[in-house]
């Protein structure tokens, strides 16, 4: 009888778990938007909350140990739109992780990234597979994005090939891109070397022009044999796998597509100047004096070299070897890096700008799993104003900084805090860089009221590299770029494989044993890149740009 | 046998089964529920349409990777290292076992045993994170050593170096495998039996014969199973270690299959070419451990089926 009981019992306790326990996933969603309903209705109009998982696929951004929905900024922008944002971040590639997603299906309501390369193909892809919200439409209530998406805000190759529309139908979102020249960022791209070595092996930085001159204030500061606590100094190194030591190659050409001299372009990899540009590294590495382990190097082991003082000259942009040397510098004094030249560019005018594509753009899209598009809409759309962007960028007014004359200020004592903590950490405490800026619209950064966090040293150091490195000033680039137009091209599927390998080649080929079997390494892949079908897409790419203004001298940025 | 009887044998013999179910599950859900995504090898994969709805693409994938110029370099690649590793990494987990068989000090034999199966369980990332530290050209201590012993006269170039590349690649794969491999030869040369010895060493026998005539055909035929099955993974040279442990200098010997699937599915995109490049290696596995397992039959009488 007791054990009928007991089995009558447990069954019903059993089943009253488990239902409860069904009931509790069943709700689920509901329960991360704090009672919003039907995900396509006005949720966002009259503030409900609503909790939006937004992946901000770039790799090396993170909250931290800061929860980012907890912030006041985050806070603000809650009070502002009723979107609590939960951020998930890359940790590995880009690319990868893109792919991933939409493979897996593990989709997040808002996505943002790189708005160029294997991640912008992968947005494309999802476009054109029914994966993403179609926006046509759905603007007209959201000015601010309406803007950003307008024709003359975007490149023109990337408007034709993506931002426009794909298919007839548009979904991406595009930001980042200057509202103005002035907003324009440059990140300065370059070879710094450290002022202490330059001095020590008696050569002025700026009177190295040419690559033999390069080549050979390299080989003088292996000649040197600079130690480092008995380890020696490397003449030249990079980040984490190679970045950005290739930079040179605008030393041997404009930019990745050239002209044959007939008026039709080709891929510079098929060119004379790429297997120079490649002898050239070749001989950097066989002769010691880049650093061997720059392509395979992570990035904590890379700062660690920078941090030890055992690399003379970096190639990167200038921000990153700011932040990279700070420490070093810190504890040495006048052991800044400064740049190197400004080095010869091939194909260019002494005195010409320097032409600059714009990057940093990101594009956002909605996927099809978004819980509330009219929330995710309205978020953006306020993150993309005046205000939203002052908030993300300046933090809340009166707590963070004050509007003298029309231009924000920062306070003191939390500009003071700010400058005072290397790690960034104070920062991002209060909400700054933590994704949120790669999500407000066109770039007003000096339209608005410049960086008001900058500290003055590092701002003197990029405006006194920014003389020397640009003596003609920048131009920024709005001509169409073949790059965009080959991957429209019939053959792109089966040539994409091929052409992606250009990279890794080019590194083989510059560890190869002679420059015969550097050169084979190339002409290998040469013969399949053609194989696949690069003459027929370049007689699209040719086609396609009769008639148009192309690049045909970048620089890095 | 009625199906009937067949039950009730089971049933007889339920908790053995029941010792069974775990690694019944594990093979059903990580080997024979992934066989459903293999069909992707032969579609243009689609995110909107998933594993069975994607349109069929027939054998595209498997032209794309034979015309690929590099697919012979990256099967020769992988052949060349996985049987460096089926030869050297094969035999050096029963060298250890009977090495520490003979180890008559039981404390000291138990701590060698643990230490040697601590790096199993250390990752790749880990293993390759502390060799780039140890065997680093600038200031690695183990350059260091060398220099300061006079048995080099500038340091050594371990890593990213073709001369040095398959000796690093098989010590590291020896030093993380040897133990965790060497448990189940020290387990069957603890069934052996201990009578064969005495016997052996009253008729005069010292250890290297007891070595040869007692121990090694003792565990003779676990070693055949073991290899026969190793010679399935032939097609498969160890994707975390290559993905660590090559770089652009080792590229021309050091560029697998297995990373080439990764990079071909996670990075660039292309599913259904990696399931393709991924299926491939499996066939030939497959072809292996069946031709291999033939072979053993005849020559040794021991097989896996």
């Amino acid at each position: 009888m007791w054990n009928a009981r007991g089995k009558v019992a447990a069954t019903v306790l059993t089943t009253a778990m488990l239902g409860s326990l069904l009931a509790a996933c069943g709700n689920n969603d509901n329960g991360d938007t704090n009672g919003s309903t039907n995900g396509a209705s006005n949720g966002g109009s009259d503030n409900k909350p609503v909790t939006l998982k937004l992946l901000h696929n770039w790799n090396g951004s993170g909250g931290g140990n800061v929860e980012p929905d907890m912030t006041p900024i985050a806070k603000a922008i809650k009070e502002k739109t009723g979107v609590t944002v939960k951020f998930e971040y890359t940790k590995g590639s880009e690319v990868e992780k893109i792919n991933t997603i939409f493979a897996t299906q593990d989709l997040p309501d808002i996505y943002t990234g790189p708005a160029w390369g294997g991640e912008l193909d992968g947005v494309i892809k999802a476009a054109k597979e029914d994966q993403l919200v179609d926006l046509t439409g759905k603007l007209d209530k959201y000015p601010n994005l309406a803007k950003e998406v307008q024709k003359e805000n975007v490149p023109p190759a990337l408007y034709d090939k993506a931002i426009g529309g794909i298919d007839g139908k548009q979904y991406m979102l595009f930001q980042n891109q200057p509202a103005s020249d002035k907003d324009a960022m440059d990140w300065l791209y370059g070879f710094y070397v450290r002022k202490d070595i330059a001095t020590k092996i008696g050569v002025d930085p700026q009177s190295v022009k040419t690559k033999d001159e390069l080549f050979n204030f390299l080989k003088k500061i292996k000649d040197a044999n600079l130690q480092e606590n008995g380890m020696p100094v490397f003449p030249l190194g990079g980040f984490s796998n190679g970045w950005a030591v290739g930079i040179g190659n605008t030393m041997f050409y404009g930019s990745d597509y050239a002209d044959k001299g007939d008026g039709t372009l080709e891929h510079v990899f098929f060119t004379k100047p790429y297997e120079d540009y490649t002898l050239y590294y070749r001989k950097l590495i066989s002769d010691g004096l880049l650093d061997p382990e720059t392509f395979t190097q992570t990035d904590p082991i890379a700062k660690e070299k920078i941090n030890q003082g055992r690399i003379a000259v970096l190639a990167a942009h200038y921000p990153a070897i700011l932040d990279a040397s700070k420490e070093y510098v810190k504890s040495h004094p006048g052991s800044d890096y400064i740049p190197v030249g400004p080095l010869e560019r091939a194909g260019a005018e002494d005195n010409r700008p320097v032409d600059l594509g714009i990057q940093g753009n990101n594009v956002t899209v909605i996927t099809k799993e978004c819980k509330n598009v009219d929330a995710a809409l309205k978020l953006l759309d306020f993150l993309a104003s005046d205000e939203g962007f002052k908030l993300v960028h300046y933090g809340i007014e009166g707590t963070d900084y004050d509007m003298v004359d029309g231009k924000p200020v920062a306070k003191k004592d939390v500009f003071d805090k700010f400058n005072a903590d290397t790690t960034g950490k104070a920062k991002k405490d209060e909400g700054f860089g933590i994704g949120l800026e790669s999500m407000t619209g066109l770039d007003r950064t000096n339209t608005l009221g410049g960086d008001i966090w900058a500290d003055q040293e590092r701002t003197a150091a990029m405006d006194s590299a920014r003389k020397i490195l640009r003596p003609n000033g920048i131009q920024v680039i709005s001509a169409y770029n073949a790059g965009d137009f080959i991957s429209k091209s019939p053959q792109w599927e089966t040539l994409k494989p091929s052409m992606d390998q250009i990279g890794d080649v080019w590194k083989e080929a510059v560890f190869a044993k002679s420059d015969e079997a550097a050169l084979k390494v190339i002409n290998q892949l040469r013969s399949q890149i053609k194989k696949t079908g690069y003459d027929d897409a370049m007689k699209f790419v040719n086609d396609s740009l009769k008639g148009k203004e192309v690049v045909k001298l970048q620089m890095a940025n | 046998m009625t199906a009937s009887l067949l039950w009730k044998r089971i049933w007889r013999h339920k908790l053995f089964y029941l010792f069974m179910l775990p690694g019944i599950i594990w093979f059903f859900l990580f080997s024979y529920v992934p066989l459903y995504g293999v069909q992707v090898a032969f579609r243009d994969f689609r995110f909107s349409g998933g594993f069975s709805g994607s349109p069929w693409a027939g054998l595209k994938y498997f032209h794309q990777f034979f015309d690929y110029y590099q697919s012979s370099k990256l099967i020769r690649n992988t052949i060349l290292i996985s049987l460096l590793k089926l030869v050297i990494g094969f035999a050096m987990p029963i060298v250890l076992a009977i090495l520490l068989n003979e180890v008559k000090n039981v404390r000291f034999k138990k701590t060698v045993q643990t230490l040697s199966y601590l790096p199993y369980f250390v990752s790749w990332v880990v293993v390759v994170t502390l060799m780039q530290r140890l065997l680093s050209q600038y200031g690695g201590p183990v350059n260091n050593l060398l220099v300061s012993t006079d048995l080099v006269k500038d340091p050594v170039q371990f890593l990213n170096n073709t001369s040095w590349f398959y000796q690093v690649i098989l010590g590291s794969d020896v030093w993380k495998n040897i133990g965790w491999n060497s448990i189940i030869y020290i387990a069957a040369i603890a069934g052996i039996d201990q009578q064969l010895y005495e016997a052996a060493k009253m008729d005069g026998a010292g250890r290297f014969r007891q070595i040869w005539h007692i121990t090694m055909p003792g565990i003779r035929n676990i070693a055949v199973i073991l290899f026969i099955l190793a010679t399935g993974s032939l097609m498969s040279a160890g994707y975390e270690q290559l993905l660590l442990l090559n770089g652009p200098a080792t590229a021309a010997i050091g560029s697998v299959l297995d990373v080439h699937v990764i990079n071909a599915g996670i990075n660039e995109g292309r599913l259904s070419y990696a399931a393709a490049v991924g299926l491939f290696q499996s066939v030939i596995a497959l072809v292996l451990i069946l031709t291999v397992n033939r072979v053993a039959r005849k020559v040794s009488d021991v097989s896996l089926f």
